[in-house]
């Protein structure tokens, strides 16, 4: 579905990538976890081709749509119309700029989807960046930063909306998340990426046990000390 | 975001050898300019002359943009009120000398009142303030009658110094020559010194100048006031030359110029201006002669110049934004360096000094 | 009485056409942050083409489209060459535009000439208690007002005018989605130049225009525009509405040559107030 092979993205002189590779296979919901600055928006932001690599390759098999980072909606207009926009790249198939497909899926967004997405809670503005995201009707849904900022109730309802998805859709999910406790949870297999690169790799059930892991990201205790 | 065109560039701690080819070249330059008013004829004596003042009021803009990062597109109008002033002053028989010295402080002086509210604008916001106060002036200009309205401002009399009158262009050559190394010395003394240095860091970000202790607001005022007194100054110059004075003398067109001049030159450079002027003047003065040829329709010189300055200006911005002088540096330099590529810090005669600049805005 | 409805009729037509201009400006900043200072030379290429379309005998309706279009192509390769380079830093833009708008000059004078042209296109005149006035001036109203609703419809109800507007509201958001932000941008110019273009069309019969007539169309657009900082075009009509209307005033009641001086000090005043409510911060972001 995405297979990305040797990625190589340069700001100037600096490396942010450096030979980064890793699959996600059909209706898979894969984790990338890492601390801050260690490139994983810059990796989305590559997926989705506003940055440009310097070498390496990605390959999607299918459509790729992104739920940035800080949500990035456009507040000054309706909820509806932030959907609508999502469907840009597909404008011309029938029925594409249609917000109601989304309604059936997030139903809260029929609710608001008068009002200025400016307007919104932050759970309500990230459900809105998942919706937009679906309009393009994706293969794969790159989904960045999902809890950042989110009260862990409101992170509940909306991992529950992706689990959905997947599994009445196949949509496949790369979650990038610094909550590393939230992306084993909700996925099968993970990567972790630090300072540009790929350190470990494997099932989430084998990284949580990893001490490494544990130190780094999950405040120490491995899961099964946790529980 | 904010007001950024090219980057901002300067000269400083060069090597001993390149420091000595400059000063070596500056003064080359500043010899034949000298001796160069014993050549010339009449007519080109005004050119030369007009270049001069040109170039005065270019270093000011070039000093406000480049370093100050405030773009005006007025300047023209402190070009006038410095003409005004001597102008005034002269008919009214104060000794020329003095309404000389008096258009630079008054243009400056008014500057520095008008600026007080007017810089707390940004960007394009300044640039239309600016043009918009050019205008108001004119029209003032154009309805007081001791200025002469819109008839304008004659009989100035002939400068004099020492009890000696200007009769002759040579003279006023020289006295534009002074006037310029005048106005580059306090440039480059400018440039050098601490302040020099948060100005710098003001073109870049005026939130990162702030909280690492530039008085922003100061600094600007000064500046603006500043490059209105060189302004101020070559309008004087341009007074007594001319000897006539209009609204008509001083167009909106005439401010562009100048920022035309001082963008094509470099911005943020000590010379560049001067080039920018020069070059400038010549292919406009060149573009007339032929122009006015007999065959050429009426309008061609005014085509002409309209079409150069634009040209120049569109197709310096696009791919040399620093400036004719930058561009002809790295040159000059690749040549003699063996096609060796000096590093950027190092050889090059415009490296960045930014141990103010570089602080991240958002650092505590 | 009858004075009074005079100088506000036809400060209101005029004012109409500073708001057409101002809109341009507003389209062209919303999308592209770029203040498009060759917006004068919209209005000038449109009054100029129309006029002399009419003197060679296009009737009218053929003759003003053409001008609008022109104008609206105009726009375009404004837009091209200011923004048609990835990486043109704003102010850069800025200047380029500047540079366009001196280049336009050039142009204008070989094709019509220097000297002012005007033409008319309703004549005739209707009494409103006591005051004569001429008809061309219900029709710059009237036009004005179908214009920004037309433009207010496509802004919020077609797909196009809402990828605009996202655009402007968010860029990143924009890229991410798949907008070409720059195609957009030249979309904003050529929409800049159509409305600066139906201003040239409409105010030339009531005031003369000359190549050098920019000037004191774009001051007086900008001035509008900034009522609402650049980015609301309702805001825009309201300010060149209250423009029109106070230099019609002005000239009226005091006199007719400190129109300009008043309307720039009010501009300037504006800017000021506004700038003291906004934090340097912000408009460093933005």
């Amino acid at each position: 579905m995405l297979e990305v092979t040797d990625l190589v993205v340069r700001y100037g002189n600096a490396t942010a990538l450096d030979g980064v590779s890793l699959q996600v296979g059909e209706g898979e919901m894969v984790a990338l976890v890492g601390p801050n600055g260690a490139g994983k928006s810059t990796l989305v932001n590559t997926l989705s081709g506003i940055l440009r690599p310097v070498s390496g390759s990605i390959e999607v098999d299918g459509r790729l749509a992104q739920v940035p980072e800080g949500r990035q909606l456009f507040p000054d207009l309706s909820v509806a119309d932030n959907l609508r926009l999502g469907a840009w790249r597909s404008r011309r198939r029938a029925g594409a700029r249609d917000p109601r497909r989304i309604y059936e899926i997030l139903p809260d967004l029929e609710r608001m989807a008068k009002q200025p997405a400016g307007t919104l809670s932050g759970g309500q503005q990230q459900m809105v960046a998942v919706g937009r995201a679906l309009m393009a009707d994706p293969d794969i849904l790159a989904v960045d930063e999902l809890s950042l900022g989110l009260a862990p109730l409101v992170v509940a309802d909306l991992v529950r909306h992706l689990r959905e998805l997947n599994a009445s859709r196949g949509t496949a999910v790369l979650l990038i998340e610094q909550n590393a406790r939230l992306a084993f949870d909700l996925c099968e297999r993970a990567y972790v990426l630090e300072s540009g690169t790929i350190t470990m790799s494997g099932s989430s059930a084998e990284l949580s046990r990893s001490d490494a892991v544990a130190r780094a990201y999950l405040g120490g205790l491995t899961d099964s000390e946790a529980s | 975001m904010t007001a950024e065109v090219g980057t901002v560039r300067t000269v400083r701690r060069r090597p001993d050898a390149q420091r000595a080819v400059g000063l070596g070249l500056g003064a080359l330059v500043a010899v034949l300019t000298l001796l160069a008013p014993l050549v010339l004829d009449r007519s080109q004596l005004t050119v030369y002359i007009l270049t001069g003042t040109a170039a005065m009021v270019t270093i000011g803009v070039s000093l406000l943009m480049g370093y100050a990062g405030q773009v005006s597109l007025g300047q023209a109008a402190y070009y006038a009120v410095g003409g005004y002033t001597a102008g005034l002053l002269a008919v009214h028989g104060t000794p020329p000398l003095l309404g000389l010295l008096a258009a630079p402080l008054v243009a400056g002086g008014l500057a520095g009142l008008v600026g007080i509210p007017i810089l707390r604008l940004r960007g394009h916001y300044l640039a239309f303030a600016t043009l918009a106060f050019q205008l108001i002036l004119l029209a003032i200009v154009g309805q007081v009658d001791f200025l002469g309205g819109d008839i304008g401002l004659q009989g100035i009399p002939q400068l004099s110094l020492l009890g000696i009158q200007l009769m002759t262009a040579q003279a006023y050559a020289w006295v534009t020559w002074v006037g310029v190394a005048v106005v580059l010395l306090i440039t480059r003394n400018i440039i050098a010194s601490r302040p020099g240095r948060g100005l710098r860091a003001l073109a870049t970000s005026e939130t990162a100048a702030e909280s690492s202790g530039v008085p922003v607001t100061r600094y600007k005022i000064v500046v603006f006031a500043l490059s209105a007194a060189f302004a101020g100054l070559a309008g004087g110059i341009y007074a007594f030359f001319i000897g006539y004075l209009a609204p008509g003398s001083f167009p909106v067109l005439l401010s562009f110029q100048f920022i035309v001049m001082a963008v094509v030159g470099g911005l943020g450079t000590l010379w560049g201006p001067v080039v920018g002027a020069v070059v400038i003047t010549l292919i406009v003065q060149t573009l007339n002669d032929l122009g006015t040829r007999p065959g050429m329709p009426s309008y061609a010189s005014g085509v002409f110049s309209y079409a150069v300055y634009a040209i120049l200006l569109v197709v310096v911005l696009l791919f040399l934004p620093r400036g004719l002088l930058p561009a002809m540096a790295d040159l000059v330099r690749r040549a003699f360096g063996r096609g060796r590529r000096a590093p950027a810090a190092a050889g090059t005669a415009v490296t960045v000094d930014d141990s103010t600049t570089r602080q991240p805005p958002d650092s505590p | 009485m009858s004075a009074f409805l005079s100088y506000l009729i036809s400060g209101l037509a005029i004012g109409c056409t500073f708001a057409l201009v101002a809109s341009g400006f507003v389209a062209i900043h919303r999308v592209t942050r770029v203040v498009n200072f060759a917006q004068g030379t919209f209005p000038v290429v449109a009054g100029l083409t129309v006029s002399s379309m009419l003197g060679r005998g296009l009737p009218h309706g053929v003759a003003e489209l053409i001008g609008i279009v022109l104008a609206g192509v105009i726009g375009l390769v404004v837009g091209v060459i200011a923004i048609g380079k990835r990486g043109t830093p704003t102010l850069a833009s800025l200047v380029i535009t500047l540079g366009l708008g001196i280049l336009a000059y050039a142009f204008e004078i070989i094709v019509w000439g220097d000297q002012p042209v005007s033409y008319s296109m309703l004549r005739g005149a209707v009494d409103i208690g006591g005051a004569r006035v001429a008809w061309q001036y219900f029709l710059v109203i009237g036009a004005t007002l179908v214009t920004f609703a037309a433009l207010g419809l496509f802004f919020t109800r077609t797909y196009l005018g809402k990828a605009l507007s996202a655009c402007a509201s968010n860029p990143y958001a924009a890229r991410l989605a798949g907008i070409n932000p720059i195609r957009m941008g030249l979309l904003a110019f050529a929409l800049g130049g159509l409305l600066g273009g139906l201003a040239g069309v409409l105010i030339t019969p009531l005031q003369p225009v000359a190549f050098d007539s920019d000037v004191l169309l774009a001051t007086s657009g900008f001035a509008a525009a900034i009522f609402g900082g650049l980015n609301s075009p309702y805001a825009a009509l309201v300010g060149g509405l209250l423009l029109g209307v106070l230099e019609a005033f002005v000239a009226g009641y005091i006199n007719a040559s400190y129109q300009t001086e008043v309307a720039m000090v009010l501009i300037i005043v504006v800017m000021i107030y506004q700038a003291s409510r906004r934090s340097t911060v912000s408009e460093e972001v933005s």
